[in-house]
């Protein structure tokens, strides 16, 4: 007879083949969901190949589409880590993208070694304010943080339209359904690493961000705090720790991440405040952190990898009539196939030998 | 006295968008309520409602039918909340996450499967559910108010009692309830614990993928990537803000309504306030509903618990 039982701590190597076993099962469901709607699977995917890594110019493409990724999927993991089940990153891009714009506004003449700091600085705390609203409103009112997130997520974007169309940061002249403001001076586009493909100092900053996390959760008291939040945070509480202000920290920690997401496509890559250039980076972001397990260094690689994937899901589209959105749609399976090979790990069949007389 | 008429003729246009618009809101909360009753915390009702949506557009663009539309649309939303069942009941996966989880997967799905389907032909529109023509929606004020309405909207006010009825006056409602609160009774009793979990999730999803048919149907010409707009995020809202009772979240789906009718009618009420403020109120109001609202007491007692038998 075989029975299945729970496994709570599974081997390194029963995790990481339950891991391929969902990554193989995704992309072989990604490759029956493309044939479905009438594209050939091998073709789409040696587009996507191709225009991901097919070219320096296509490497540097997908490290610019992985930047934001990597830091809203930081912000995901932190939060996640925790157990403070935040979908906020995406409103806190939009609200990042937004405070770093004021930075901008307040002193557009100045040099790019105090504007960049300075915008730099107003994005992640723009995103570190909204992330801290959710948290005030959870340890205040006990308002559930996945619902007061999305909340806020879809008030931030109405603000955002209002001040770009009707309200005072559109561009003058304009038509007004762009929904963009004026350029931004020179001074405050973020240097380039490489002039062709503008790979952006957001990258390094990302680059940066993964390792600070990562560090951060496995070394540090605070890590040490989250982690112990996310395990049992009563215990935490008897053991006298302010979970409260906890919360705070690491929606606000969170929400700065995302928050520099926002501020680093606006002086990065689009040059001026568009709503639509920011739109679903959050959301991907908190797919990016659940496949990566919620560790940072995950965190990074599976940045990377869904950026090349967005890249090349671009050059498909252009290449085939394919639409990019297969990028979103194999994200959306991915991390289907991710969860159920975690629950595969954590059961294991056992052969029962019936006992005789 | 022709400015009477015309405020009159305002408020009357808004009941009536009122109505129309509590319909999918209510179809969602009514079944979901069943689910969360059932103590799993369906977060993927905006997920389950897209997915219906995009059902219902794909099935009356392709055969015309409404009658269609809307089973495709219950079916998608049942495929949803089937997934949400087997990722909780079954695999005793996190609810919060299995639930992010098909939202991000539906509005993934949706995007690519919509932009392969316009892909090369342009987006053909349809003609959805048009409100009955009959002498009583003539009547002044309630005619349209009331009787101009689309039958399935009546329907979905016919659903709060129904469920009243099916939770707190039959057999199976008290098991359903008591799923929620300990299931452990009910394994003792022999009951099926997954089954029943199962049961609630399909019935919460048909009735989610409904009415996001009915918004699509009847709202639209044609399909939006982000037709549910949040609305599935506010049916979990109205549930919890009603205290996980049908007259609470009937309450709390008006609100939301009234909120969204107004918003219909900025531009002719003319307040001279920005149009995204109309938009973002109901967003608004809810927040405002769960910091003022605290029915703690009243959730599910083991809502959101996986259960496994022989814990806890």
């Amino acid at each position: 007879m075989i029975r299945i039982e729970r496994n709570p701590a599974p081997s390194a190597a029963t995790l990481a083949l339950s891991y391929v076993g969902a990554c193989v099962m995704g992309f072989a469901i990604s490759a029956l969901l493309i044939a479905a709607t009438g594209y050939d699977p091998a073709e789409a995917f040696g587009a996507i190949w191709q225009g991901a890594v097919g070219s320096q110019t296509a490497m540097i493409g997908s490290l610019v589409k992985a930047t934001p990724l990597i830091l809203t999927g930081l912000a995901a993991a932190i939060a996640f880590r925790a157990r403070l089940w935040s979908i906020g990153q995406e409103g806190q891009v939009y609200a990042g993208a937004m405070a770093g714009w004021c930075a901008v506004l307040l002193v557009p003449d100045a040099p790019a070694l105090l504007l960049i700091p300075l915008a730099l600085i107003f994005g992640a705390a723009g995103g570190a304010g909204l992330g801290a609203v959710a948290a005030g409103l959870r340890t205040r009112y006990g308002v559930n943080e996945i619902i007061s997130t999305v909340m806020l997520n879809y008030i931030i974007v109405y603000l955002l339209s209002w001040l770009l169309s009707g309200g005072a940061w559109g561009e003058v002249g304009a038509t007004v359904s762009y929904q963009q403001s004026p350029p931004a001076p020179e001074a405050a586009q973020l240097p380039n690493f490489d002039d062709r493909g503008r790979l952006h100092l957001g990258f390094a900053i990302a680059l940066a961000a993964s390792l600070a996390c990562a560090a951060l959760i496995a070394r540090t008291p605070l890590g040490f705090e989250i982690r112990a939040l996310g395990g049992n945070g009563e215990a935490l509480r008897r053991r006298g720790v302010d979970v409260g202000r906890l919360t705070l920290v690491v929606m606000a920690l969170s929400g700065a991440l995302a928050g520099l997401a926002g501020i680093g496509e606006v002086l990065g890559v689009t040059d001026r405040l568009r709503g639509d250039e920011l739109y679903g980076l959050g959301y991907a972001g908190v797919v990016i952190g659940l496949i990566a397990g919620l560790r940072p260094i995950g965190v990074l690689v599976a940045g990377l990898f869904f950026g090349g994937l967005a890249n090349g899901a671009v050059f498909m589209s252009v290449l085939s009539d394919a639409p990019a959105a297969l990028a979103q749609a194999i994200q959306g399976v991915l991390l289907i196939s991710i969860l159920c090979g975690g629950v595969a790990a954590r059961t294991r069949l056992r052969r029962t030998v019936a006992h005789v007389g | 006295m022709s400015a009477d008429l015309y405020d009159g003729a305002i408020v009357v246009s808004i009941l009536a968008a009122t109505l129309r618009t509590m319909t999918p809101l209510l179809f969602s909360a009514m079944g979901e309520l069943v689910t969360q009753r059932a103590g799993i915390w369906n977060m993927s009702v905006e997920g389950a409602m897209l997915s219906g949506a995009f059902a219902a557009y794909i099935a009356i663009a392709t055969t015309g039918s409404p009658v269609l539309a809307l089973l495709a649309a219950i079916f998608a939303g049942m495929m949803v909340s089937l997934l949400n069942a087997i990722l909780t009941a079954s695999l005793k996966v996190d609810h919060f996450v299995a639930g992010l989880a098909l939202n991000l997967l539906a509005a993934g799905l949706t995007l690519f499967w919509f932009r392969a389907f316009i892909s090369g032909r342009g987006q053909p529109t349809f003609d959805g559910l048009a409100p009955p023509d009959w002498a009583l929606a003539d009547l002044p004020v309630l005619g349209p108010i009331l009787f101009a309405q689309r039958p399935l909207t009546w329907l979905a006010f016919l659903c709060v009692p129904l469920v009243w009825f099916l939770l707190y006056r039959t057999r199976q409602g008290l098991e359903l309830r008591c799923l929620g609160e300990n299931p452990a009774v009910l394994d003792f009793k022999g009951v099926n614990v997954v089954a029943r979990q199962y049961a609630a999730s399909l019935f919460g999803g048909a009735m989610t993928g409904l009415g996001g048919g009915f918004l699509i149907l009847a709202f639209s010409d044609r399909f939006l990537p982000d037709i549910t707009a949040g609305r599935g995020w506010l049916v979990v809202v109205a549930i919890i803000a009603g205290g996980w009772r049908p007259l609470g979240v009937l309450a709390a789906v008006t609100v939301f309504a009234f909120l969204e009718a107004l918003a219909i009618h900025a531009q002719v009420l003319g307040l001279g306030l920005p149009h995204q403020l109309f938009l973002a109120a109901p967003y608004i109001a809810s927040l405002l509903l769960l910091t003022h609202l605290r029915h703690r007491d009243r959730q599910p007692a083991l809502l959101g618990e996986v259960y496994r038998r022989g814990e806890r």
